[in-house]
């Protein structure tokens, strides 16, 4: 049972990793911009189809360094057209507009790719168990883990020390007074925009490896994303990174004793942790509205 | 600023309204306007075109309308020409049972199909039967449709859950072993999938190591896989199906199960099979229906006429339930001459369906009964990768007739009541 219990905590980390590459792109955009993407699940799916559609030419490892990037792109194209009039109206604008634009990503994504899943092949050294005892833990799950924790290193050092990083911060506390002091925030929302794009991207390419990549595989993967921002605390990145990691194992865990719950049990701790403490795990007090 | 992960400001009301209306989403669906004519002949079909089922639902749609082009080329139904009316159900009940009875009260359909999902199926059936409405359900396994639920109104083209397990049951037990681990889906479908499953394997002197009931849409089976291989299981069953299906698979292959357990199941589908790495495409399964049967009448034209409509594919049995779901309508009421649902129901009990539908070596008829199709059931075992074509990815080792996997008409638990 210990053993069982170990695995299922092990386990649960893995997936709640993932979970945080997810949450971390929302929350870049939710923090700066105000901007809940309800299209993020769209993103990521677009994601693994830019992969998919890339591998027979570059490989892999090709589609895993070119679909985010192209990603991005596009959700800057995105951000530029569609979100960037609705800033300054009620944060329902930009919700009501994210979540036809999900909608419109899915069909899209089933208009040019077809309703059929697409098989992904990983390469084959990693598409392996470590060991008999740990068959859970594969070379492309640890690969997984890696890329996650290399991209939060990155998105932490980003935002300490470069220049953007920093104005990125600013615009978070007090947008105002960046702009009064003559930074172009209008590029400097694109910009961040377009990097929890990239990271959403990322996820795509990653889950495709995993999972079956069809149009509706961003829905799955979206709430216990917003959940991990909730748990850990809207406008915390580190509470994402710890809220996703709870409900990663919180969620395995239950699965071993009572699987209906698996699911269920990701709202729960949400609505504990808002009964408890409202703002979040990590969330400051006094900032929130 | 020393830590730039915190103090960073945002609305969280917002993203908890955020996080509801992702809920919504689920359910939310767009809308299919069909144009239509006032005298056309119409028929109605509700399927999940959206969410995990909407590859095996769109090629049941086609399937259909491949089917009224070809009744209106041959003059129609009574001289009239067929119109198809689709609607989403959006794989979610209420959103069916809403469609279908705007089909009925509104476009006034003089048929319906529908549903691939097993409780839309059987709920759908629950509004045909009070606006008395002849329905085929085209592909909802659970046994309860032709069962305990079952209707005069409603027949049946996929096979019943109780047929899918028996026709791989005694061949897992004696090829694999006798103790069975199960991973099944958490709805009507895999509740009755599992009750036959467990029953047969109980029958044959086996055990149950374990059941891990996964709600629909599961994506991470990880926990469940864990606790399956600490079971010990001779073989380790599927009855997930659609994407759930393919994630599952991709998993036990990556973790390498497949080394370990056999894994195998009941009804496995090319939707699935086409999805999965070649890695991924192991274990033995039943095929409602395969496109690749060389020396029967009519198929071969069949898999010309889908080519040309699905972008060069094969057709999968998703698109035989579809046609023969049109079909059934225009044969049997050009024969009876009528429209009235009560005397077409009447003239369906054991209507044998033609060579040119039925597409496959066995008789092929509804069983009056229990409104069931006796259709076969093609057992084989998944190859990784086609060696003609690249969509023959199942080696089908035998075709099983309808009535020797279902069971007896008195124990099914279907008692139709036919209106006075």
């Amino acid at each position: 049972m210990t053993q069982l219990l170990l695995f299922n905590v092990t386990n649960g980390l893995i997936i709640g990793a993932f979970y945080v590459l997810m949450a971390l792109g929302l929350s870049l955009i939710l923090n700066l911009s105000n901007v809940i993407n309800f299209a993020h699940g769209g993103f990521l799916v677009i994601g693994g189809y830019i992969a998919y559609t890339l591998t027979p030419y570059v490989g892999f490892w090709g589609g895993l360094l070119i679909a985010p990037p192209l990603t991005a792109a596009i959700g800057f194209a995105v951000e530029r057209v569609l979100i960037r009039p609705l800033y300054g109206r009620d944060p329902l604008y930009s919700l009501l507009l994210t979540f036809g634009l999900a909608f419109i990503i899915e069909d899209g994504t089933r208009f040019f790719w077809g309703a059929q899943g697409k098989p992904v092949t990983v390469p084959a050294f990693l598409a392996t168990p470590l060991s008999y005892d740990f068959f859970f833990i594969t070379g492309y799950r640890l690969f997984m883990v890696t890329v996650v924790v290399l991209t939060v290193a990155l998105l932490f050092l980003f935002l300490r020390y470069t220049k953007l990083g920093v104005r990125i911060r600013a615009g978070t506390l007090d947008l105002e007074t960046v702009a009064a002091l003559g930074i172009n925030i209008r590029m400097l929302r694109s910009i961040n925009f377009a990097a929890g794009i990239f990271l959403a991207g990322l996820s795509g390419v990653l889950a495709a490896g995993q999972l079956g990549l069809e149009p509706t595989m961003g829905t799955g993967l979206l709430m216990p994303s917003f959940i991990a921002i909730i748990v850990g605390g809207v406008g915390s990145l580190t509470g994402t990174l710890l809220g996703g990691l709870l409900i990663g194992v919180a969620s395995g865990v239950t699965a071993m004793f009572f699987p209906a719950a698996s699911e269920a049990v990701m709202y729960v701790l949400m609505a504990v942790v808002l009964l408890v403490r409202p703002r979040g795990l990590l969330g400051e007090e006094g900032m929130l509205t | 600023m020393s830590n730039p992960f915190s103090s960073i400001t945002a609305d969280r009301r917002s993203v908890l309204k955020g996080a509801a209306a992702v809920g919504a989403m689920q359910i939310a669906t767009p809308f299919v306007i069909p144009v239509r004519a006032a005298d056309n002949i119409k028929m109605g079909m509700v399927d999940p075109l959206t969410g995990v089922y909407a590859a095996p639902a769109g090629n049941e749609v086609m399937g259909a309308k491949l089917a009224v082009e070809k009744i209106n080329a041959k003059g129609g139904i009574l001289g009239r020409q067929v119109e198809l009316l689709v609607e989403d159900s959006a794989n979610d009940v209420g959103t069916g049972v809403q469609k279908a009875r705007k089909l009925i009260e509104r476009d006034n359909v003089n048929f319906i199909i529908g549903d691939v999902n097993s409780g839309i199926a059987a709920a759908i059936a629950q509004v045909t039967a009070e606006k008395k409405v002849l329905h085929v359900v085209s592909g909802g396994h659970t046994d309860t449709i032709t069962g305990k639920d079952c209707h005069w109104n409603v027949y049946r083209v996929c096979n019943t859950t109780r047929m899918e397990a028996n026709s791989v049951s005694d061949l897992l037990y004696n090829k694999y072993g006798k103790k069975w681990h199960f991973i099944t889906p958490d709805y009507a479908f895999g509740h009755t999938l599992y009750d036959a499953c467990a029953a047969n394997l109980k029958k044959l002197g086996g055990t149950v190591t374990g059941n891990e009931l996964t709600p629909l849409g599961t994506t991470d089976f990880s926990p469940y896989l864990i606790k399956a291989r600490a079971a010990k299981p001779d073989v380790l069953l599927l009855l997930v199906q659609g994407s759930d299906m393919i994630n599952c698979l991709k998993q036990i292959v990556q973790f390498g199960l497949d080394k370990q357990i056999h894994v195998a199941g009941t009804q496995q589908e090319l939707e699935s099979l086409a999805g999965l790495p070649p890695e991924a495409r192991i274990g033995i399964w039943m095929f409602e229906w395969y496109w690749k049967q060389p020396n029967v009448p009519h198929v071969a034209e069949f898999v010309a006429d889908i080519r040309k409509v699905n972008g060069g594919k094969v057709p999968t049995a998703r698109h035989w339930f579809g046609y023969t779901s049109a079909m059934t309508f225009a044969l049997v009421a050009n024969q009876q001459k009528t429209l009235d649902a009560v005397k077409l129901a009447q003239a369906l009990s054991d209507f044998e369906l033609p060579p040119e539908v039925k597409l496959q070596p066995n008789k092929v008829y509804y069983r009056k009964g229990d409104h069931q199709l006796m259709t076969s059931a093609f057992i084989g075992e998944a190859v990784s990768k086609g060696k003609d074509d690249p969509e023959d990815l199942f080696k089908v080792d035998s075709v099983v007739a309808g009535d020797k996997t279902a069971p007896p008409v008195a124990d099914t638990g279907c008692t139709v009541k036919w209106p006075a």
